[in-house]
C-alpha cells in the first residue's frame, strides 16, 4: 500500500479493533532509524516530518473502503507539541470522515510515554474525483 | 543559474543537519530578514530510495512528501537564522519546527528534478517566525506552503528525559 520511497525504515504497526476499522497505530522508533544519525549528529532526535510521515503511513493503512486509493493532497494542519527520540514507542489514534467531492480527510494524534507529540490533519483525495474526471 | 550565495560550507555552518537529512544544495537568492531561494537536487541514490525493488512503479519513486516539507523547512530555517546561524543544537538557541498549516502538494517530484524553495518570512513575533511559500521544479509549483510556524528555545527544551 505504501510501498514507496519513505524516510522511516521501520513499519507502522496497525492494532487490530475489535468493533468497526481500526483507528489505532503503533511506531516503534528504533535506534537504526535512517534519519537520525544526521538528524543530529550525536544527538538524535526523531524528525517532527517523520511523524507527519507515521500518520500519513498509519492513514493509508486504514483507508476507509470509500476512500481506496487516496492519496496525499495536502497537510491541513500540524501542531509539534514534544520530542520523540529513538527507543521511543509512537501511538497513533486516527479518524478518518469524508468531506465531499471525493476528499478525505484523516486526524490523526500522536503520543509518546511522556504525553502528547503531534497532532496532524492530513487531507486525501481519491482517484474518482470530479476534477480527476474533467 | 551559475551562480549562487552560499554552498555548502556555508549551508553546514547554519545548520545542524547532516548526511542523510542536510536537505538544502545551495542557496541562490537572499533578501535577509524577508526572503530566500534555495535549490535541492533529488536523487535516486537518496537512502530512502534503498529497498525500491525491480517491480516497483514509476509513481513509487516520487519524493517523500514529508521530505519535501523538511527540505523547505531547512531552508526557512536558513533564512531564519542568516544573521545569527548556531549549527550546534546542543548550545545556545535552537530553532524548533512548531508546526504548519495549509501545505498543498500539486504533483510528484521524482529523482533528476531540481527544487527550487522559494520561502518569505511573514512574520516575527518574540522568538517566534512565520513563513510562508513554495517549491518549484521545471517552471511548475510542486508545493505550496501556507504557513510554517519555528520557534526558537533554549537547547535545553530538547534534551531528553533523565
Amino acid at each position: 500500500m505504501s510501498g514507496g520511497a519513505s524516510p522511516l525504515a521501520g513499519h507502522v504497526e496497525v492494532l487490530p479493533s475489535d468493533d468497526g476499522p481500526a483507528t489505532e497505530a503503533r511506531f516503534a522508533v528504533g535506534t537504526a532509524e535512517t534519519v537520525l544519525p544526521g538528524h543530529y549528529p550525536g544527538f538524535p532526535i526523531f524528525p517532527g516530518v517523520c511523524l507527519v510521515e507515521c500518520a500519513h503511513q498509519s492513514a493509508l493503512a486504514t483507508v476507509p473502503d470509500g476512500a481506496k486509493g487516496a492519496e496525499l493532497e495536502a497537510v491541513e494542519s500540524t501542531r509539534f507539541t514534544g520530542p520523540v527520540f529513538p527507543g521511543d514507542t509512537v501511538d497513533i489514534s486516527l479518524g478518518w470522515k469524508a468531506t465531499g467531492d471525493g476528499h478525505w480527510q484523516c486526524r490523526a494524534k500522536l503520543t509518546t510515554e511522556r504525553g502528547n507529540a503531534a497532532s496532524v490533519r492530513l487531507r486525501f483525495r481519491t482517484q474518482e474525483t470530479p476534477e480527476a474526471a474533467a | 543559474m551559475s551562480g549562487f550565495v552560499i554552498g555548502q560550507r556555508d549551508i553546514r555552518a547554519r545548520l545542524p543537519h547532516r548526511f542523510p537529512m542536510l536537505l538544502v544544495d545551495r542557496v541562490v537568492d537572499v533578501v535577509p530578514g524577508e526572503r530566500l531561494t534555495a535549490l535541492k537536487a533529488v536523487s535516486c541514490n537518496e537512502p530512502w530510495y534503498e529497498k525500491l525493488g525491480p517491480e516497483t512503479p514509476d509513481e513509487d519513486f516520487g519524493y517523500p512528501k514529508s521530505l519535501l516539507v523538511e527540505s523547505w523547512c531547512q531552508s526557512a530555517g536558513v533564512l531564519a537564522t542568516w544573521d545569527d546561524p548556531n549549527p550546534d543544537v546542543l548550545d545556545g538557541q535552537v530553532m524548533l519546527f512548531g508546526g504548519m498549516t495549509g501545505v498543498e502538494f500539486h504533483r510528484p517530484v521524482l529523482p533528476g528534478e531540481v527544487l527550487e524553495h522559494r520561502v518569505r518570512l511573514d512574520r516575527r513575533v518574540d522568538d517566534t517566525v512565520l513563513f510562508e511559500g513554495e517549491s518549484r521544479s521545471a517552471g511548475e509549483t510542486v508545493m505550496t506552503v501556507g504557513r510554517i510556524v519555528m520557534a526558537f528555545r533554549p537547547a535545553e527544551a530538547l534534551r531528553p528525559p533523565p
